[in-house]
């Protein structure tokens, strides 16, 4: 055997340089195509237009207020990022947008957005200003006995009310591009099929059933939380928040997502009031309303305020001792829980007592942070070299609910000994995610912290 | 274990019970006739205005199932539909129910008295 030439040497040399570059020049046109990804079933075709179809209006997607990369919800901080050229301001730059389309100042201040669900023949007086919910765990929060109850007051839908037809109001209400809301000129209405496909996205998101509570928790505040939420004498949450997600049952079974009047509306010194801007009362559901909104799923609330419909409190605390005070038991809710109290007693709760139930939450919201970065790194370890850029979305977004998970406990002072195992899961996704070569051992790293996180909170068989 | 009675308090004061369907009605107005979605395809009637009973406040609608009649009330919602002209879909009133136009009508789900909660009347260019 002879042993090749310098030049030979040379040659095969800048061979294996030119198959580097090729390689990398692959990896980094992957890397550039990041979502969407291919529209290869109903899903990721109503992925696609949920966040990139703007129907020929104004330049706002679904996306626009249910933004990917902070849990599909708006909040100031996150409004504060956009730039000024962003479509959710197309009311500042806009002048067929100028009046009577959205508040700027609420929607900066409060991540409050205008709705007229009471008709549009008085717009500079007839209209609400809501928060936008998640649209998290959709296929266990709509149904109901009485049929399916989308927004924040359960009939934010036409057509058929249904989560299907979400969308064509959507795009009536939010995408147009004059205040004359003529379809075909100010916007198009989304296909059959285009609702097909955005209804099968958003029933794909967050959690497909609901938990089973009492969960095995570990921490003594959390735990002592979930047993104040289940106490039915004591925090009566779990009447209309069964399992921690958005159906009720008062004993007589499940009744699926319900309708109540709740008093947030009778809230003193509500944020959006206190600025002097136009805010007429919310009559929620029906036209006139009926003064009900429904009830949104808990388990992800922690890390999707603000709460309510009106934005009205900005943390969980908050939000649950919403259901100790004046307005909430002086409300037809709150006097009902009175009238079948033994004690004529709403809801009653002490200040340690309002910290362990949110607690429970924020670790019930921990732990679906943790279930859904797990699901998308371990789907993420299935796929071929040419699906590099779906997994990297899909590492993307479990270091964006790990870091979820992260904050949900940090600012509940929860759990030191799993942040830390969280952090170290984000480290590792985040090198994953730029990496070529050690992407898979990167994944199974964070996946392993993950799960060492989640032991933290919770006995796992 | 909850009583029985107050399982009824509860769901008669608090919940949203006395309407029967939560389609919302602000954003359905700008809808055009027959694209109503989860409705127009086998959920409302939609047809020609064959007559108006103004004393039995009732309107009778010929679609390919054949003749239906249904009542109207103080709520029932009447929209005229200007799309084909391209120009907004506004309120309309009961004079606008005139013999030979195309319609689409609502009832009301489980109504045996089939009264309708919207019309939309299309206006012809």
């Amino acid at each position: 055997m002879k042993w090749p030439t310098w030049g030979q040497w040379y040659q095969r040399v800048l061979g294996l340089i030119a198959l580097s570059c090729m390689i990398w020049a692959l990896s980094a046109v992957s890397a550039c195509v990041s979502v969407p990804v291919p529209a290869t079933d109903l899903v990721s075709k109503g992925r696609e237009i949920f966040f990139n179809e703007t129907f020929n209006g104004n330049g706002r997607t679904c996306g626009t207020c249910h933004p990917a990369q902070n849990n599909l919800v708006l909040d100031p901080a996150f409004i504060a990022t956009l730039p000024p050229t962003d479509p959710l301001f197309v009311a500042e730059f806009n002048p067929d947008l100028k009046k009577n389309f959205e508040n700027p100042k609420l929607m900066r201040q409060f991540g409050l957005i205008l709705e007229n669900l009471d008709g549009f023949d008085d717009l500079e007086n007839k209209f609400v200003m809501r928060g936008v919910p998640h649209v998290l765990a959709q296929r266990t929060s709509v149904n109901s006995n009485q049929g399916p109850r989308t927004g924040w007051s359960g009939d934010g839908a036409p057509g058929d009310g249904s989560l299907r037809s979400f969308a064509t109001g959507a795009v009536i209400q939010h995408f147009t591009k004059t205040l004359n809301r003529v379809s075909g000129v100010d916007f198009r209405l989304p296909t059959e099929e285009e609702l097909d496909a955005i209804e099968a996205f958003m029933l794909s998101l967050g959690r497909q059933q609901d938990l089973t509570l009492p969960l095995p928790l570990k921490g003594i505040v959390a735990k002592r939380g979930q047993d104040i939420f289940l106490d039915n004498q004591l925090g009566k949450c779990n009447l209309c928040h069964v399992n921690a997600g958005a159906t009720a049952n008062f004993g007589a079974g499940n009744i699926g997502n319900a309708n109540f009047n709740t008093g947030v509306e009778d809230l003193p010194d509500q944020p959006a009031d206190l600025t002097g801007e136009k805010n007429p009362p919310d009559d929620g559901f029906g036209r006139p309303g009926d003064g009900t909104f429904n009830t949104p799923p808990l388990v992800e609330a922690a890390d999707s305020g603000p709460f309510f419909h009106n934005n009205a409190i900005e943390t969980i605390e908050g939000a649950v001792a919403f259901y100790d005070g004046k307005a909430f038991n002086n409300s037809p809710a709150g006097r009902a829980l009175a009238a079948a109290d033994p004690n004529q007693v709403g809801i009653e709760l002490d200040g340690t007592q309002i910290v362990a139930i949110a607690a429970f939450l924020r670790v019930l919201n921990a732990l679906e942070n943790i279930r859904q970065s797990l699901e998308l790194l371990e789907s993420g370890a299935k796929t071929s070299f040419g699906e590099r850029a779906e997994d990297r979305e899909r590492i993307k977004r479990a270091v964006s609910e790990t870091q979820d998970s992260i904050k949900v406990l940090e600012n509940g002072g929860l759990h030191p000994d799993a942040v830390t195992h969280l952090l170290k899961a984000k480290e590792s996704a985040e090198k994953a995610h730029s990496s070529l070569f050690r992407r898979r051992a990167l994944v199974q790293q964070a996946v392993d912290e993950l799960r060492n996180a989640r032991t933290q909170l919770i006995e796992v068989s | 274990m909850l009583h029985r009675h107050l399982t009824l308090a509860i769901i008669i004061l608090s919940l949203g019970w006395g309407l029967d369907a939560f389609g919302q009605q602000a954003t359905e107005m700008f809808i055009p006739l027959g694209q109503s979605p989860g409705l127009s395809k086998g959920g409302s009637v939609i047809g020609t205005l064959e007559s108006m009973d103004p004393e039995k406040h009732s309107v009778t609608v010929v679609s390919l199932s054949g003749a239906q009649t249904v009542g109207i009330t103080d709520r029932t919602m009447i929209w005229l539909d200007l799309s084909q002209q391209k120009q907004p879909n506004r309120n309309g009133a009961i004079n606008d129910l005139q013999q030979g136009r195309r319609v689409e009508v609502k009832v009301r789900k489980g109504d045996p008295k089939a009264v309708a909660e919207w019309i939309k009347v299309q206006v012809s260019p």
